[in-house]
Parts: C-alpha cells; structure tokens; sequence
C-alpha cells in the first residue's frame, strides 16, 4: 500500500537571510519545478517578509500559476503570524495582528484564506485556541510531542485531534517529528517508520526545512519530487488530510515548548526560555513596557499603527538560545533586536510628544521585586537596587544600540556598576579577569532606595551597608551610591560614598564592573584611554594606569560609550567570551571594563569616587 | 521602607509633574506611599499631577494623607490635581470633592476653561518669579495698564490722522504746481515762434528780480539799466 504523507514546507523566518531577495528568486523556481511535476501535493509556510520579496521577484504570469496551483489543491498555504512569533509570549491583541496581517497578504498576493495555522517553532498554549479560532483557523499544527505527552502514549500519533478552551474550539494535527527527521536526513528506514503514522488510511505529516542557503533551495525542491515519484508515494496537503479522515478523538489540555528554540527536553512551555535567558526576558519585557506603554497613552487607531512598529520584534529569532546568527546568542542578533524596540520606543516619544525624565518604580521584569525604570528622549535604562544598585539595561536612542548586551553562558546578565572588591595583592590581568567573570567579591546586597528630584533631573540614591568577603577577611562597608539622571541627556552620574564601619583596617581594590555588548563587528581597535588609542587583539586582558577617561568607538554599531573618572583609575579591560556548538567558549560576546583605585580604608574613615558614563553617536560629543 | 505592592510612576516635564500610583493601597503600603510621595513632591515643580487611575485603595487612611500633601504643595505655591475618571476613585473622594482638583486627565485639567488658564499662568509666573499679588491689585495694575495702552493707541491714532491730513495736502499742492507748470510750458510754446521772429521780448528772464541774489548784483542790475537810459 502507497504510504500517504501531508508535506509541509517551512521556511525559516525571513529575518535569518542575509540576501532575501535571491532566496525568494530561487524559491520561486523551486515552486515551479514543483507545480510542473503535479505530482508533490503539500503544505507551505512563508512569513510575510519572505511573501512580499516573492511578489517583488516575481515574474510576469509565476503568480497565476501558483494560483493556479493552488486551486487544483497541488499547494496550500498555511497561515501564521506576519513575522512567525511564538504567540503566547504576547499580548493577544498584537497576537491577532499578526496573523490578520498574514492572512491579509496571503489573500492579497495569492487570493487565498488559510485553513491551517503552522508557527515554524511549533509552541502551544491553551490560550492560543481562542486566538486561532477568532482569526478563522480550521485547525493547527502542534508537535507530536506535545500531543503524545497529553494523551499519555509514546507510540506514534497521526491523524487528528479536537481540543476546546473557554468556549474555543480547534483542531490539532500532529507532526511526525521522528519521519521528519527521517526524510530529512535521508534514511532508508523511513518506511518502517512511516508504516505506524500511515496505519488505517491515515496521512503522516512531515515537516521539512526548505535550506536557507539560496544556491540549494531548487536542488530541493528536485530531490522532493524525485522522492516522491521513486517511492510512490500518495501525498495530501494538510487541509485535505483533515477534510478526509476523521477524529482520532479529543484532548483535554495540550503545552507544547516548541522546537529548535534551544530549549532542553525536559522545558514544558516556550515561557521557560525567559526564565532560562536574562537576555531574552529582557527584551520580551521592553517590548511589554512599550506595548502597555502606547496602550495607555495612545487612541485606538494611533495605537494599532505603533503597533506595526513592534511587530518585527517578535520574531522568533530573538526568543531563541541558539548561536550562528540563529539566536540570541548571537551578538549581532541582540543589537538587531534592541534595534526594533528602540526605533519604536523613539516612534511613541514622539507622538506622545514626550519631553522631560520618566521614572517608574515596578516589577519591570516580573521577578518578583522593584526595579527603577529611568527613561528621557536619549536613553532608557532599568536600575535594579535589589542585587547591589546595578544598571541591567542601557539603551542609547540616538544610536539605537543596547549597551549591556553581553551574553554570559552561565546565565547570569550583564550589567554595569557592578561593585567589586579585589585584594590588595599583585593581580595579573589574566587573574582580575578569572575573578570578575566568577562575580566572586561583588557588593551585590539589596540597597534602599530614595528619589530626588532637582530642576535638571533626577537623583536615586541608595543607601545600604554592603558586606564582602576578601579571603579570610570579612567586613562591613557603608556604602552610599548615587545615580544622577539628567532631562535631557544620554548621561549617567554615579557618586560613591565608601565608609569603613568596622574596626578593621580594609585595604583593597575597589572598582566597578561594566559587561557591554559592543565592539562585536570590530577588530579590537576603537578603544582611547585619555584620547589616545591602545591596540587590543580582544583576546588578551589588559589593566591601563592612572586613565582619566575612556572611550569605545564601535564604528559598526555608530556608537561611542564614554566614561570619566573625577580621580585616576586603574583601568582593566577584557573581554566576554561565550560558548559554541562545539562548546569552546570562543565566541566574542562583549567587553569587560572594570575601573578600580586603591583603597586604603582605614577603621571609621570614607572615600568618595564619581564616575560619568554616556552613550553619543560617532562624531558627537 | 519599600513599596513593594505598589507601583510609582513619575515623569518630569519641567513645571509638571505627573506622579501615578498603581495598585492596592492598603494599611501595610501607607507608610511606604506617604514616604515615596513627600519625596516625590518636595522636588520642583508648579503642577502636581497624582493619577490615581490604576489605584485601588483598600483603607480611609490616604484621603487624610492627601488632604495633608494638598496642604504642603499650597504652602509651596504649587497646585495639586488630582486625575482619574473612574466611579471607584469618585466614590472614595466624594467627601472632598470640592476641596481637591479633580480632573480625568493632564490635558483636561489643561484646557479647563479661560479662568483657569490665566490662573495657571498666574501660578506659573508667581511660582517662577517669587512675585505674589493679590486680585484687587492684579486688576488695578490690569486696568491701569490697560487705560495707558488705550491713551496711547488714541495718541497715536490722532497722529496718524494729523500726518494724513497733511499728507493730503501736500499732494494737493504738488498736483496744483506740475499742472501751472505744464500751464506755464503751454503758453510758452504758444509764444514760442513769435520769440523765435523777435517780436516779442523774453521778459521773463531779464526783468525779473529772481536772478538777483544779493545787494551788489542788484546795485549793478540799477546801474546797467539806468545806463541803458
């Protein structure tokens, strides 16, 4: 007997290619040669950025063919979100734009309703069905995985299934992710392995990766038919399978953490990636802080259009923990990300004509405590005085860049004015790097907070003793850090007030820590200690004497991070190496700087420090 | 103290201020609110804007407290405006709800009506300068200033028409001389051949005294012609 199978084509988001434009020529070859044969039926899922390159490549009469194709029920194209989101980590209303803004073009360039909801990650969560099912969905592509797990089987599963939440009703159709892999990695076992999926009639649903390379994309579209017409093989698309066979029955609750997303086995939804990644959560509550943001200030049609603005942000790419420009391990592609949220952050200044200093006093990243949200019309930037008064976010808006970008594997964030106490022994650079990177010596206690508010902006002050550790030595510091905002300005004034409280002489190195995400795309040079540059191979650290100031010029990014010190500091840079695949940690992920003095505090006496740090674009000052 | 079950939102535009206050504001929360918004409100500042929109208060405590900060951003010669436009907040501010300012939004309160705009400005420019005068004195000055500039106006425009009427004049008279002029050019074109044949003397030059300019030119002009005699 014929096996049946439902092929589903995916693409990955259009975001990952570097030249979409001869992906989307090539792939409308590779339609060709598949309408031509007759004989593939499948499924196709395409974003929006990748269907609009296609109408912008097209030839003259390849759409009427497709819509031809379409039609005679060779091809069916699947909806989705615009930019392939994985819908649960948003508001339901940005959700429904998505997927009307997909549905919107599909009916536009192809005349066509979608049936089927396919999102490339295959995540699910209950509130989903309601979404689908108000956007006009007929039924869902979930992970077998998933539907395994609620049904409480690890037998494969075809077919498909009906599931209701609140009054919503969808149907969910498994893919057969170990046939997938099978055809995929061209196994000649993958007979017996469909046999299970196609028993009694049924068709098997195979997902397959259209590669990203554009060179390959016809190639496959060649070995897809050759496949089909060798094996004999009986191919529906997705629409049709559900149309022809009945429910395998119904299922009362359904998560699925989706797939490819960097995500262990054992993560139960997509949510666990924002409790994995500080990274990721971060970004996922800036869009939020936007988003509610522009829905208090705005009307409702003000409010749909800036949304248009954030919808780019959502894509998947920027809620994964994969490396290679995949993820967001990819510096590149966190500076790609922050870039969207800024320019729309820019967009609501301005059309809620906003001038002056905001600061807000909430749970920003929904841990659970307070966190200082401070933002003018230069930067915004989030104070967390609950893990020893760091900074946890920077975003310059006139450059459009996230300063404290950097990604630690051990899943730590980065930060900036991170205080650190280092021994008063001779440190080689190599051993402050060893100690900054364990966050071993760090004052990062819980501080208290106060506002105060002068005519040019803002002060927090927090106040709060800080206990250390320093061998076998413990003490007490008495520490008073001021962070000064302005209205008007990218600049960030930290004062330091240090009193040794105890009747312990304390002599150290005291200084602070800034992990930033910049100088990716750079070969070192673009670091100026006192206006004159020092070559670094962004290997080996470094410790410079007695600087005054210093500046990282990231000419890619169009930045200049500047930092000034009211008394000479010894000045450390290194630099923030992550892991690759192959698990050396190799890949330049950011730079560390660390300003440090020698403190000599004797029992009962102070020492004061300042620091300045602003962010300009390349040629400001 | 922390603030743990609330969330503050301040944005300083210069002279405003708008300071929200979201969540459930409880006996546990009121030392932390009333901490957080002294401090908030000693700042600078002309208008205080307090949104209570999003705010839930779950005890009496806060009305007193506010009465308290409207007392305190007076005495600074600030205004307090209370914003928010849901029946929960009115039910709870119903009792002094002629003493606060209440308005739905910053913008409302903003073009709540001519009267207000002046005394905003008043406060505005009072705040700014330190300058404080009361309405009878506000109006005198007012109506002094007022009658100056009428007076002046009035001057002005007597002036005007004094510059016009001479003006008018002055045309008049340029018109009356280019048209004796022209006259004059008329008549002597007419008598033009009559020179050119000799039979009639050009008088018009010679027997005029308006060549002569001085004594001595004069004395020569009698000696010539009673010579000639």
């Amino acid at each position: 007997m014929k096996p049946t199978i439902s092929f589903v084509l995916q693409l990955s988001p259009a975001t990952a290619y570097e030249n979409l434009g001869d992906v989307a020529r090539n792939l409308l070859d590779g339609l060709d040669v598949l309408l031509n044969s007759g004989l593939v039926k499948c499924s196709i899922f395409m974003d929006g950025p990748t269907i609009e390159m296609l109408r912008k490549k097209a030839k003259p009469l390849t759409f009427g063919k497709i819509k031809n194709g379409i039609r005679e029920g060779i091809l069916e194209f699947l909806g989705g979100g615009f930019y392939d989101p994985m819908l649960p980590l948003f508001p339901e209303s940005v959700q429904s734009q998505q997927i009307n803004n997909h549905r919107n073009l599909l009916n536009k360039c192809f005349d066509v309703e979608p049936q089927g909801y396919f999102n490339s990650s295959l995540v699910w969560e209950m509130g989903m069905t309601a979404v689908l099912e108000r956007s006009g969905f007929d039924y869902a592509l979930v992970s077998e995985a998933a539907i395994q797990d609620a049904l409480g089987r690890s037998t494969p599963v075809s077919g498909w299934f009906t599931i209701e939440d609140k009054g919503a009703f969808m149907r969910l159709v498994p893919v057969a992710d170990a046939l997938s892999a099978a055809i995929e990695n061209d196994s000649l076992d993958w007979r017996n392995i469909a046999a299970p999926y196609c028993r009694g009639g049924k068709s098997a649903v195979v997902v397959l990766n259209v590669p990203p390379q554009a060179a390959e994309i016809v190639g496959f579209f060649e070995r897809l038919v050759d496949f089909v017409e060798t094996n004999e093989i009986q191919t529906w698309p997705v629409g049709y399978a559900v149309n022809q066979l009945n429910s395998e029955g119904s299922l009362s609750y359904l998560i699925s953490a989706g797939r490819k997303l960097g995500l262990p086995p054992t993560a139960r939804s997509c949510r666990d990636m924002l409790i994995r990644r500080p990274e990721i959560n971060l970004l996922q509550k800036s869009f939020l802080s936007l988003f509610r943001r522009a829905e208090d200030a705005l009307e409702p049609k003000k409010f749909e259009a800036f949304c248009e603005k954030l919808l780019p942000s959502m894509s998947p790419m920027f809620f994964r923990d994969l490396c290679n420009e995949e993820g967001m391990q990819s510096l590149n592609v966190r500076q790609w990300g922050y870039r969207y949220l800024i320019s729309a952050a820019r967009e609501l200044d301005d059309i809620t004509d906003f001038s002056g200093l905001r600061m807000e006093v909430c749970d920003y990243l929904r841990l659970g405590r307070k966190l200082v949200s401070v933002e003018n019309r230069e930067f915004s930037g989030l104070l967390d005085y609950y893990a020893g008064g760091v900074l946890r976010s920077y975003c310059s808006k006139s450059s459009s860049v996230s300063l404290l970008n950097s990604w630690r594997d051990d899943g730590e964030p980065s930060v900036a004015f991170l205080d650190c106490l280092l021994p008063n022994m001779d440190l080689s650079p190599t051993k402050i790097e060893l100690v900054l990177g364990g966050r071993e010596c760090m004052l990062a206690d819980p501080y208290d907070y106060q506002i105060y508010r002068a005519d040019s902006g803002s002060e927090v002050r927090l106040l709060e003793e800080q206990g250390f550790t320093l061998g076998d030595k413990r003490g007490v510091f008495h520490v008073e850090k001021n962070f000064g905002f302005q209205t008007d300005s990218s600049e960030v004034k930290v004062t330091y007030n240090i009193g040794n409280s105890t009747y312990l002489e304390s002599r150290c190195f005291f200084g602070t820590l800034f992990e930033l995400g910049i100088l990716g795309n750079s070969d070192g040079s673009g670091i100026f200690v006192d206006g004159k540059p020092v070559k670094w191979d962004k290997k080996t650290p470094f410790v410079y004497p007695e600087a005054t100031t210093l500046d990282i010029r990231d000419y890619a990014l169009n930045c200049v991070f500047h930092l000034k010190f009211k008394d000479p500091a010894y000045l450390f840079v290194g630099a923030v190496f992550g892991a690759t695949a192959s698990a050396a940690p190799e890949v330049f992920q950011g730079i560390c700087v660390y300003p440090f003095w020698r403190t000599d505090l004797n029992v009962m006496t102070e020492r004061s420090f300042a620091i300045t740090m602003s962010v300009t674009k390349r040629g400001r000052s | 103290m922390r603030a743990d079950l609330i969330d503050i939102r301040v944005e300083d535009h210069g002279d405003d201020v708008e300071i929200s206050l979201s969540g459930s504001l409880g006996v546990f929360q009121f030392p932390a609110v009333c901490e957080k918004i002294e401090m908030l409100t000693s700042g600078p500042g002309v208008f205080f804007f307090l949104n209570l929109q999003r705010a839930h208060f779950k005890a009496k405590e806060y009305l007193d407290f506010f009465l308290e900060v409207l007392d305190r951003v007076r005495s600074q010669n600030s205004t307090l405006v209370l914003i928010f436009s849901n029946e929960e907040q009115k039910n709870y501010f119903a009792r002094y709800r002629n003493i606060f300012e209440i308005y739905e939004s910053r913008e409302a309160y903003k073009n709540s009506g001519m009267a207000k705009q002046l005394n905003q400005i008043g406060i505005h420019y009072g705040k700014k300068t330190g300058l404080r005068v009361t309405p009878g004195v506000a109006i005198a000055g007012a109506v002094f200033i007022i009658g100056w500039a009428i007076t002046l106006f009035l001057i002005i425009a007597a002036q005007g028409r004094d510059i016009a009427d001479k003006q008018a004049q002055i045309i008049a008279l340029q018109s009356q001389k280019d048209r004796y002029v022209r006259e004059i050019d008329k008549l002597e074109s007419s008598i033009g051949p009559l020179r050119k044949l000799g039979v009639v003397q050009d008088t018009s030059v010679l027997s005029s005294f308006g060549v002569i300019q001085d004594w001595v030119s004069y004395l020569e002009y009698l000696e010539n012609t009673r010579r000639e005699e």
